[in-house]
C-alpha cells in the first residue's frame, strides 16, 4: 500500500494542483447556475481570456511584475465580462433557460474567434514567475514549485470563498438566492444585483484561473472547450450552487485527470464523461447540490 | 398558462391542420400556397446540377445534409422541447456505419443508408432511454456528455473507425452497379434522400403523434394527467430524430467519402443547435435555412474570411437570439407577432 | 392577411437562392469531367498551382513556413516552374480532414488547378487521395508523413517531397541501439497515426539492433496538456533514455514538463526532429538544451545550397527556416525539374516526369532521390545548443540514408 502511494505520490500531488485550479474555475459557474439556472457556456472563454492575458503580460519571460499585472488585468476583464453577461442575459430571462444558455454559447464562439484573430493560432507559453520557476524536492520526488504554489493558492481561495459564503451576510444572501430566489426578491432584494454580483465574481475567478493555469496548460485555441467540459463535470458531480460541492468535485476530478490518466490512460476520458452522465441521470443535483432537478 | 392551450390560431394547433409546410393559422387558405412554394423549391433544387458548376453543387449537397441534421434536431428541440447538445453523435454514428458498410461490404445504394438509419436508431434508443429522463438544462448537459462519450469512442476504437485519421477511402455509392462519380449525380442522390428525410419529419410533426409531442413540450404534467406516457413519447421522438440524423450522416459518407470524429463532435452539435435557433425552432423549414446559412458562412465564405467564418456565425447567432425571437421562421409568419408570447422554444420540462 | 406572408415567404426563398447564385458559376455538374487546366504542351504557358496549407488552427505556424518556402523559390526563379508561369491559389486546410478535404476539393473543382502542393495533416492527405486520383491531378505533398500515403493507399498522382513518419524514428532506433543506454529506452508519442508509426519504426530498428524497451505510453492526441501522469512512469521503469515524437504545441509542453519534473538531468531525451523544430524551440527555451533529435534537415547542414537558402530565407523573412519551409521549397524544386520535361500539364504526364527526375542534387537538405514516390534522404543527428541568435539544432553526425 505504501509502495503504491510512493509510486503515485507525484500524481496525487499533481491531482491536488489541478483540483485547485479547477476549483477556482468552477466555483463561479456553479454559483451562477445554482442561483439563476443560467448555464454559462461561455465560462471556458473567460478562462481563455485569462490565459492569453497571462501570455500577453509575461511573454514567455519569467517575471513577477508581468505575472501580477496579468492577474490584475485578467481580474478586471473577468469582472467586466461577468457584468456584461449578466446584463446580456437579463432580457432573456422570460424566455427560458435554453435561450440564455444559447446566448452564452454564441458569446463563447465570438470571444474565442476574436482571441484567435488577435493572437493567432500558435500555442503559447506562460512562464511561472521567478522563484516558482524551478523544481523542488518533495519526499524524494522532483516537482515543479509553481504547482505546489497553486495548491496553496487554491486552498487559500477555498477558505476565503467559504468564509464569505457561509459566514457573511452577503453569503447568506447568495445562499438564499440559490435556494429560493423568488422568496428573496419578495423580501425586497433586487435579484438582478445579486445575480450581477455573483456573475461578475465568478467570471473574475475564471479569468484568474486562466492566468494561474498558464504555466501548467499554456494558452492555445481550443482550450476553452476543454476547460468548459471539465468545469461542467466538476459542478454537476459536486452539485450545482454549492461551494462545498465545487471543492469536492474539483478535487475528485483533479485526481481522475492525474492518477486516472497515469494508471488507466485509455479509460480516463470515458471515466470523466461517464461520471457526468451517471450523475445527471441518477442524482442531477450532484453530491451537495441544493436544487432538485431544477429545470 | 391555460390560456395558451386555448388559442388555436397561434402556431400549431393541437388538432393538426391538413397541409401547409409551416407554422400557420387558417388551414384553408394556406393549403395551396405552402405546397406551391415547396413544389417550386423542389423543382429548382432538382435543376441545380444542370446549370450550376461543380463546386457550388457539392456545397449545396453539404447544405442539404446539414439541413437534414438541423431539421431532425428541430423535432427534438422545437417540437418535443428537448434541447440536445449531442445530436451530432447520431449523425456521426450513421456516417461511420454507412462508410464501413460501403468499404467492407457493399456500396450499392441504398444499403449503406439503410444500415446507417438502423444503427443510428439503435444508438438513439440506447442512449435516449437514459437521456429523456432529464429535463431542460440537465438534458442539455447529459446529451453533451453522451455526445462526448461517443466522440471519444470514435477516436479510441481506431481499428474500426480509423481513429483520428478518420474513415477514409469510402467508395462512391453505386446505383444499379454503376458508381456515381460525377458531382451532379451525387447531388441528386443526396437530394432524393434529404427530401425523404425531411418528409418523414414533416409527416411526424403533422400527425397526432407530433401533436402529442408538442403537448408534452408545453405541459408535461397535463399530458400525463390526460393519460399519455411522456417518457415513451419522448423516447420515440428521440429515436426518430436520431434515425433521421443517421440518414444525414449516411449521406455525408457519400458526399464527403470521409468520416472523421469531428463530424460527430461538440462543434457540429453546437452548430446544428445554432442553425435551429436562428432558423426558428419548431418550424422545420426554418432550421433548414439556418443550416444552409451555417454551411454558407463557414464552408463557402469561410476561406475568404481567413477561416474566421465562425465569428460571423457567432455574431449572427447573438443577433438572432435577441431580435429574431422565433428565428427566421418567425420573420415569415406574422402569426407570431400577435398575441401573448407563445414560446415555441420553451424547452424546460 | 395572406399577402404579406406570401411575399415574405417568397422573399426568403429567393434570399436562399440568391445566396447560391452569388456563389454559383455558370456551368454544369453533370456534363463530363473536370475542365482541363490552362494550355498547351512543352514549356511556355501558365500553370495554376493549388497550395494547401493550414491558415487556421494549431498548425498555422507550419502553414506560414510552407508558404514562405514556396514563395521564396518562385521569387528566386522569376515566378516560373519548368518554363511555366506560376499562378498560386491558396487553400486553407484548417486543422483536420473535415476542413482539409473540402479545401482540396474546392481547389480542384472550383479553381481548376493543374497541380496541388502542400498538406500538413496526413488524414487530409488520405481523405483526399481518391478525389485527387479521380481528377487526375498531381499532388506533391510537402509535409503529411503517414506511411500509407505513398504506401498502401498510394496512387500514381500522389508524390511526396517531405518525409515519412518512419524514417526519423527508424534512424534514431538504429543509433540508440548502437549506444546501448543502460536500462533500455522509454517511448512516448501521441496516440494517432504519426505517433503510432513512430513507435513501430523505432521498435523495429531498436529492438532489431538488440535494444530493450523499458516502457511506453501513447498519450491522447491533441487533448493532453499535462504530461505528468505519463512522465511519472519513467523513473520507475529504469530507462536509460527516453525517445519521443511530439510536434507543435505538445512538443513545447512536453519538453518543458520533462525538465520541470526533473527528468532532463537524469534520463537523456531523444526525439524525432519535430520535437525541437522551428518556433517550438524558441518557446521551449532552456529546457530544450541538450536534446538530441533525428531529422532530414537542420539549418546547420553544411552544403552550398543550404547556406544560400538559409541566408536568403533569413533576409526575406527575418527568421531561420524550418524543415517545413525546406520541404515546400523542395516540392517547388522537384516540380521545376519535372515540368521542364513533362509533355503537357496533364496529371499523367507530370506524374511520369516526376518519376524520371533522378537525383535532386541541390536541395538544402542534401542530395536525395525518390524511393517510389517518397524521398530517400539522409537523416541527421542534431543536438540543441546555444547559437548566435538563439537556440539551434547543431548537426552532430549523419545517420545514413533512409527510404520508405
Amino acid at each position: 500500500m505504501t509502495e503504491w502511494f510512493a509510486d503515485n505520490f507525484v500524481s496525487i500531488l499533481n491531482g491536488l494542483a489541478i483540483g485547485s485550479l479547477l476549483f477556482i474555475l468552477a466555483v463561479g459557474l456553479s454559483l451562477v447556475f445554482g442561483m439563476m439556472d443560467v448555464l454559462n457556456l461561455g465560462h471556458g472563454a473567460l478562462y481563455l481570456i485569462g490565459a492569453y492575458v497571462g501570455f500577453q503580460f509575461t511573454g514567455g519571460i519569467s517575471s513577477w511584475g508581468g505575472f501580477l499585472t496579468a492577474l490584475a488585468v485578467a481580474a478586471a476583464f473577468g469582472l467586466v465580462a461577468g457584468l456584461i453577461l449578466s446584463v446580456a442575459t437579463e432580457p432573456l430571462v422570460g424566455r427560458g433557460h435554453l435561450d440564455q444558455a444559447l446566448l452564452t454559447l454564441g458569446v463563447a464562439l465570438v470571444v474565442a474567434e476574436v482571441i484567435s484573430i488577435i493572437f493567432g493560432d500558435d500555442v503559447q507559453n506562460v512562464v511561472a514567475p521567478p522563484g516558482l520557476n524551478e523544481s523542488i524536492q518533495v519526499f524524494g520526488n522532483t516537482y515543479p514549485a509553481y504547482r505546489l504554489a497553486l495548491i496553496g493558492v487554491g486552498a487559500v481561495l477555498a477558505i476565503v470563498v467559504w468564509l464569505v459564503i457561509e459566514k457573511s451576510s452577503l453569503g447568506a444572501l447568495i445562499r438564499a438566492s440559490v435556494s429560493d430566489r423568488e422568496m428573496v426578491s419578495s423580501v425586497g432584494v433586487d435579484n438582478r444585483k445579486v445575480k450581477a454580483g455573483v456573475f461578475a465574481f465568478g467570471s473574475m475567478l475564471a479569468a484568474l484561473a486562466g492566468v494561474l493555469g498558464g504555466p501548467v496548460y499554456g494558452a492555445r485555441t481550443g482550450l476553452d472547450e476543454t476547460v468548459l467540459l471539465l468545469a461542467l463535470v466538476v459542478i454537476v458531480i459536486g452539485g450545482l450552487g454549492s461551494v462545498r460541492g465545487a471543492l469536492i468535485g474539483s478535487l475528485v476530478i483533479g485526481q481522475v485527470e492525474s492518477l486516472g490518466r497515469a494508471n488507466l490512460p485509455e479509460f480516463a476520458s470515458f471515466m470523466l464523461f461517464g461520471a457526468l452522465a451517471v450523475v445527471l441521470i441518477v442524482r442531477p443535483r450532484g453530491l451537495f447540490g441544493s436544487k432538485v432537478g431544477a429545470p | 398558462m391555460s390560456a395558451e392551450a386555448e388559442t388555436p390560431t397561434v402556431d400549431e394547433p393541437i388538432v393538426p391542420s391538413p397541409g401547409s409546410t409551416g407554422p400557420s393559422g387558417s388551414p384553408g387558405r394556406r393549403l395551396p400556397l405552402g405546397r406551391l412554394i415547396a413544389a417550386l423549391l423542389l423543382v429548382v433544387l432538382a435543376a441545380v446540377p444542370l446549370f450550376v458548376a461543380q463546386f457550388p453543387t457539392s456545397m449545396l449537397a453539404r447544405m442539404l445534409i446539414f439541413a437534414l441534421l438541423a431539421v431532425s434536431l428541430d423535432l427534438l428541440v422545437g417540437i418535443t422541447g428537448l434541447p440536445s447538445l449531442g445530436h451530432a453523435a447520431y449523425f456521426g454514428v450513421g456516417a461511420y456505419t454507412a462508410g464501413l458498410v460501403a468499404k467492407h461490404w457493399t456500396a450499392a445504394a441504398p444499403i449503406p443508408l439503410v444500415a446507417a438509419v438502423v444503427v443510428a436508431a439503435f444508438a438513439a434508443a440506447a442512449t435516449g432511454w437514459l437521456a429523456v429522463r432529464s429535463h431542460g438544462v440537465f438534458f442539455l448537459m447529459l446529451t453533451l456528455a453522451i455526445g462526448e462519450l461517443i466522440q471519444q469512442l470514435s477516436e479510441s476504437w481506431s481499428d474500426v473507425t480509423g481513429g483520428d485519421n478518420g474513415l477514409y477511402g469510402i467508395p462512391a455509392v453505386e446505383v444499379a452497379g454503376e458508381p456515381l462519380v460525377l458531382v451532379g449525380y451525387v447531388y441528386w442522390y443526396v437530394l432524393i434522400f434529404a427530401v425523404l428525410g425531411f418528409a418523414v419529419i414533416w409527416a411526424v410533426s403533422r400527425s397526432p403523434f407530433g401533436a402529442a409531442l408538442r403537448g408534452i413540450r408545453d405541459n408535461e404534467a397535463r399530458m400525463r394527467s390526460l393519460g399519455y406516457s411522456p417518457f415513451r413519447y419522448k423516447l420515440a421522438g428521440f429515436v426518430i430524430a436520431g434515425a433521421v440524423a443517421g440518414l444525414g450522416g449516411g449521406l455525408l459518407a457519400v458526399q464527403q467519402q470521409l468520416v472523421t470524429p469531428a463530424d460527430l463532435g461538440f462543434t457540429t452539435s453546437a452548430l446544428a443547435l445554432l442553425a435551429v435557433a436562428v432558423g426558428g425552432a419548431g418550424s422545420l423549414w426554418g432550421p433548414a435555412i439556418g443550416a444552409a446559412l451555417v454551411v454558407l458562412i463557414r464552408d463557402v465564405y469561410g476561406p475568404d474570411l481567413d477561416g474566421h467564418g465562425t465569428l460571423v456565425l457567432g455574431v449572427v447567432f447573438i443577433v438572432a437570439v435577441y431580435s429574431l425571437r422565433h428565428g427566421i421562421a418567425g420573420l415569415a409568419t406574422t402569426q407570431f407577432r400577435r398575441g401573448p408570447g407563445r414560446q415555441t422554444e420553451k424547452a424546460d420540462g | 392577411m395572406t399577402q404579406p406572408v406570401f411575399s415574405r415567404r417568397n422573399a426568403l426563398g429567393l434570399f436562399g437562392l440568391a445566396g447560391l447564385a452569388a456563389t454559383a458559376g455558370c456551368g454544369s455538374s453533370v456534363g463530363g469531367g473536370s475542365s482541363a487546366g490552362s494550355s498547351a504542351s512543352g514549356g511556355g504557358g501558365a500553370i495554376k498551382v493549388g497550395l494547401v496549407i493550414p491558415q487556421d488552427g494549431v498548425y498555422t505556424p507550419l502553414g506560414v513556413d510552407m508558404k514562405n518556402g514556396w514563395d521564396l523559390f518562385l521569387e528566386r526563379h522569376d515566378g516560373m516552374l519548368g518554363g511555366y508561369e506560376v499562378e498560386t491559389v491558396i487553400g486553407d486546410e484548417g486543422e483536420g480532414p473535415d476542413t482539409g478535404v473540402p479545401a482540396i476539393q474546392g481547389l480542384i473543382q472550383r479553381d481548376n488547378v493543374d497541380v496541388l502542393v502542400g498538406i500538413v495533416n496526413s488524414a487530409s492527405a488520405l481523405g483526399a487521395a481518391e478525389a485527387v486520383a479521380a481528377a487526375k491531378k498531381v499532388l506533391v505533398i510537402s509535409n503529411a508523413g503517414a506511411n500509407a500515403v505513398t504506401g498502401d493507399a498510394r496512387n500514381p498522382y500522389i508524390w511526396r517531397a517531405s518525409f515519412n513518419n518512419a524514417q526519423a524514428a527508424f534512424a534514431m532506433g538504429e543509433y540508440l541501439a548502437s549506444q546501448q543506454p543502460e536500462g533500455g529506452v522509454f517511448l512516448m508519442a501521441p496516440d494517432y497515426a504519426a505517433g503510432q508509426e513512430t513507435f513501430v519504426a523505432f521498435k523495429a530498428s531498436y529492438e532489431g539492433g538488440g535494444g530493450t524497451i523499458a516502457g511506453e505510453a501513447l498519450t491522447p492526441f491533441g487533448t493532453t496538456q499535462d504530461f505528468q501522469p505519463f512522465l511519472s512512469a519513467i523513473p520507475g521503469s529504469g530507462a536509460g533514455a527516453t525517445f519521443v515524437f511530439y510536434s507543435g504545441g505538445e512538443a513545447v509542453s512536453f519538453v518543458q514538463q520533462y525538465a520541470g519534473f526533473g527528468l532532463k538531468d537524469t534520463v537523456p531525451l531523444y526525439g524525432s526532429g519535430f520535437l525541437t523544430e522551428g518556433s517550438v524551440l524558441e518557446a521551449q527555451g532552456e529546457a530544450a538544451v541538450g536534446i538530441q533529435t533525428a531529422l532530414h534537415y537542420s539549418t546547420e547542414i553544411d552544403n552550398p545550397a543550404n547556406t544560400e537558402f538559409v541566408e536568403a530565407y533569413q533576409k526575406a523573412y527575418d527568421v531561420l527556416p524550418t524543415c517545413f519551409a525546406v520541404q515546400t521549397w523542395d516540392a517547388a524544386l522537384v516540380l521545376d525539374l519535372a515540368l521542364a520535361d513533362a509533355a503537357d500539364l496533364s496529371g499523367d504526364a507530370v506524374s511520369e516526369a516526376l518519376g524520371g527526375v533522378g537525383e535532386i542534387s541541390d536541395s538544402p537538405r542534401g542530395a536525395w532521390t525518390f524511393d517510389g514516390q517518397s524521398p530517400k534522404h539522409v537523416e541527421y543527428l542534431r543536438e540543441v545548443q546555444e547559437g548566435d541568435g538563439g537556440l539551434i539544432n547543431v548537426v552532430v553526425e549523419e545517420l545514413g540514408e533512409y527510404g520508405q
